[in-house]
């Protein structure tokens, strides 16, 4: 299973993933954003955009880290903004937020993180080199799953030079370091902060007016907000908790709220088919992969062939139109597309019965019967199972569904790491530190997978930088592409449904966690 | 006397199913699949980090003892705080238990005069004439059509017509920020009309049935040659004898209700205690599941003990006596 720093919980609650936006790939021409389907012309100011995503129930509270739902997130980055988001359009990849820019040494041995001058707390105070710090460290301390975002940096260590400028010193030197700084959910706390009420200052592009634990959140445009391109436009947002992805439709389609986050495809067939709508899908790398693991230590799948066979075998084209009605992208078993690390070199895996039917008799496995465990555990992955079964076995090797009620998958970690095959999805996170996160070591979720030359490339590629970072991710991408036992055939996009008239939306970047900051109703 | 005995005796058997179902349930949420541990750790936590959750959530003692403490705390009213929000729970069950019972009352406002008016027709037809008979047979074939579809379809049929297709009602509950759901009242009537529909084919039936044994008594007869007709004669003789039944009939429906409503909640992200079940079985927060659970228990025992009480006072062949 690939780990992500978000918990079980989290995932099954909203789909939640990490991310930001993408690079130039050819990946994108399968995916459409909203510039071509809202209305053009200059933003125009004003209106109260109604939002509804999943949050939770009355026990709802401020601290976005205890509740962890997709509302509390959404919630947190349009308060308390972040250091950055990721954008292929930014000389670094990143968008700052409150940072103006982080300077890495030579060596790589320390960032220097640079506080905007003119970003302020909403009770006039400046945001300064402490406020990163303590929000640094209670992002990590919030839960265990937030550590992989400062795993690199030595946060004991880091020393406050003047109001502006925090100082980093890294573990080991890696020239990435801002890209997972600046994931979009390192949210920016004033030093000190514990409670969080309507009334704790913050700093992002909206402030609280009212918070009704269970019923919404209405929020108020901030004026001093700095970090945005233009925004925010909105005078107000109200956000909505509706966990059912059907109840979101219908609010929409009823004209109760503007904008659905996270529709599932049929919902988005519907509303998309209505004149007053449009569903905008999330590009790479906002999106999931949905698959399955073979598992190295048991029999077939010690066989590379074996391996390289049920690759092979995968018509990922009517996988995607079957399990995600044809709403996503083909995989081609790596994780992480759209980052600057994906290795768009590595061809797309044909589909080809034959010659894995060949390498299947070649590893003496035809007829060897396997079992598949899957899970409901993200929208999608039963169906993307099932397919993958049929066309295995078809292939001669044939496959048992093993279906488990949602949150059966991962109910005990240690009986996952022994199945034969399991499902499994991912979550968006730079491939290199998805890697490391989820992979290395000998990480018992990866069901078998141990090569320490591997893990020691892909560390050694986190410090380089340019044409030589490309090659090297490349070639070790390549590697996996052809011995690991992941297969990955599809990739979910986020779908989020919205009256026709708001656009900008997604130019806030981050579609798994809409900011609304250049959000207008036109 | 015999009154008090009586209702000594329900009490304790109240008091010791729900001993019972008490144990059920956190024997049910100790299997349910999901660890609790991972859910507030999440995937990444080490061994250590794991261990120490563990103890925090107080889940390194043995289940025996943590179920005593959990019923204790439950006695006192306390069910502990939630995982997930860290709110206690017996807050948050008393916030949406409160927008349930207005939900259950507004059904029970409607389903009692509804039930007893198409009973009673289809009672008395049963034991009448040709067009009697005509209107008993139409009244059973839509209760029972009522009684077979399930309340997930009945709801997404009205929400379909009533919200997407006319746009006449909300297609979800959602209360102004701030504000109740009786702000918005339009906001209730999808939920409660589904519910209507689920529960008023049962309802409907068991008055039927216990007006059709009166209507062909000897006593019945006897009011009739005494020159008793019409609604007198229904509301004198019919329904005395057919409430008693049919009360008890009305409080078994309460289950119906309760179950549906965790389904017509979340289909209607309607506010209430089965909303909040749903969120708190995905969001793997045991003590509120566990807290619902429990209420949802008394509750349905409480109303149980009730209808009996009610429908031994209402019958005439008791005279009201126990």
């Amino acid at each position: 299973m690939p780990q992500s720093p978000y918990s079980r919980r989290e995932l099954l609650r909203g789909g939640v993933l990490l991310g930001g936006a993408l690079l130039a790939s050819p990946l994108l021409a399968a995916c459409s954003g909203d510039a071509g389907s809202s209305p053009t012309g200059p933003s125009r100011r004003g209106g109260t955009l109604r939002a509804a995503l999943v949050g939770t129930g009355a026990n709802e509270n401020l601290n976005p880290f205890t509740g962890a739902t997709v509302l509390d997130f959404v919630r947190a980055r349009a308060v308390h903004g972040t250091l950055g988001v990721i954008d292929p359009d930014a000389p670094e990849d990143v968008r700052y937020g409150v940072l103006a820019g982080i300077d890495v040494d030579d060596d790589r041995s320390r960032y220097s993180l640079r506080v905007r001058g003119d970003a302020r707390f909403t009770d006039g105070s400046p945001v300064t080199a402490r406020d990163v710090l303590y929000s640094l460290k209670f992002v990590v301390r919030s839960t265990p799953s937030y550590a992989g975002y400062t795993a690199d940096f030595d946060l004991d260590a880091a020393r406050v030079d003047g109001q502006k400028t925090l100082v980093v010193p890294t573990k080991r030197p890696v020239s990435d370091g801002h890209l997972m700084l600046c994931q979009g959910i390192v949210f920016v706390f004033k030093d000190g902060t514990r409670r969080f009420t309507p009334d704790t200052p913050s700093c992002g592009a909206f402030r609280i007016e009212e918070f009704d634990p269970g019923e919404g959140t209405l929020l108020r445009r901030n004026d001093d907000y700095v970090g945005g391109t233009g925004g925010p436009y909105l005078d107000a947002v109200e956000l909505r908790s509706i966990v059912a992805d059907d109840a979101r439709a219908n609010a929409l389609r009823g004209g109760q709220v503007d904008f659905v986050h996270d529709l599932a495809p049929a919902h988005a067939r519907t509303v998309e088919a209505d004149d007053q709508f449009t569903v905008v899908e999330s590009r790479p790398p906002d999106v999931s992969g949905l698959g399955v693991l073979l598992n190295m230590s048991r029999p077939p799948f010690d066989d590379v062939r074996v391996r390289q066979a049920c690759k092979l075998a995968l018509d990922r084209k009517a996988i995607l139109n079957t399990a995600l009605l044809g709403r996503g992208i083909v995989g081609n078993d790596l994780f992480a597309p759209g980052y600057p690390d994906s290795p768009t070199a590595i061809p797309q895996r044909p589909h080809d019965p034959d010659r894995a039917s060949r390498l299947l008799r070649a590893a003496g496995a035809s007829g060897a019967k396997v079992t598949l465990t899957t899970a409901p555990e993200s929208a999608g992955l039963v169906r993307t199972c099932t397919q993958i079964a049929e066309q295995l076995s078809a292939l001669g090797l044939p496959v048992t569904i093993d279906e488990r009620p949602a949150g059966g998958l991962y109910a005990d970690y240690d009986a996952y790491a022994r199945l034969q095959m399991a499902a499994t999805y991912s979550t968006a996170m730079p491939p290199l530190q998805y890697y490391e996160v989820s992979r290395a070591g000998k990480n018992p979720f990866s069901l078998g997978w141990s090569r320490s030359d591997v893990d020691r490339r892909i560390s050694h590629t986190r410090t380089l930088t340019g044409q030589r970072r490309h090659q090297a991710s490349t070639a070790v991408h390549r590697v996996l592409w052809e011995e690991d036992n992941v297969l990955l055939p599809v990739f979910k996009p986020v779908l989020n449904g919205q009256v026709a008239n708001l656009r900008g939306v997604a130019d806030g970047l981050f579609l798994q966690f809409p900011s609304f900051v250049e959000a207008s109703l036109q | 006397m015999i009154w008090r005995r009586l209702l000594l005796t329900r009490l304790a058997g109240m008091v010791a199913t729900l001993a019972v179902l008490s144990v059920v349930i956190f024997a049910g949420t100790e299997l349910l699949p999901g660890d609790a541990v991972s859910a507030v750790a999440g995937q990444h936590a080490s061994p250590a980090q794991r261990a120490e959750v563990r103890t925090q959530l107080g889940l390194d003692r043995p289940a025996p003892q943590r179920y005593l403490e959990w019923i204790g705390g439950a006695l006192h009213g306390d069910l502990g705080p939630s995982y997930t929000g860290g709110r206690p729970v017996t807050d948050v069950i008393t916030e949406r238990l409160g927008n349930s019972v207005l939900l259950a009352l507004a059904v029970y406002l409607l389903l009692i005069p509804l039930s007893l008016t198409l009973g009673t027709i289809a009672g008395l037809g049963s034991a009448s004439g040709r067009r009697g008979r005509r209107a008993d047979r139409v009244i059973l074939v839509a209760t029972v059509s009522m009684l077979g579809v399930p309340e997930f379809l009945t709801g997404g049929l009205l929400l379909a017509v009533f919200a997407v297709w006319l746009g006449w009602l909300p297609a979800v509950s959602i209360a102004p920020i701030g504000g109740s759901v009786l702000d918005d009242p339009q906001a209730l009537l999808l939920p409660v009309a589904s519910l209507l529909v689920v529960s008023l084919g049962a309802a409907t039936r068991l008055v039927r049935a216990g007006v059709a044994n009166v209507a062909g008594s000897p006593y019945l007869e006897a009011a009739r040659l005494a020159g008793v007709r019409g609604p007198k004669l229904v509301l004198r003789h019919v329904l005395p004898a057919a409430l008693g039944p049919a009360t008890q009939v009305i409080s078994i429906g309460l289950g119906t209700i309760v179950g549906g409503a965790v389904v017509v909640e979340t289909l209607f992200d309607y506010p209430g205690i089965g909303n909040e079940l749903q969120s708190a079985v995905a969001g793997r927060d045991v003590p509120l599941v566990q807290g619902i659970a429990l209420t949802l228990a008394a509750v349905t025992l409480v109303a149980l003990l009730l209808g009996d009480i009610v429908a031994r006072a209402l019958d005439p062949a008791t005279g009201g006596r126990p």
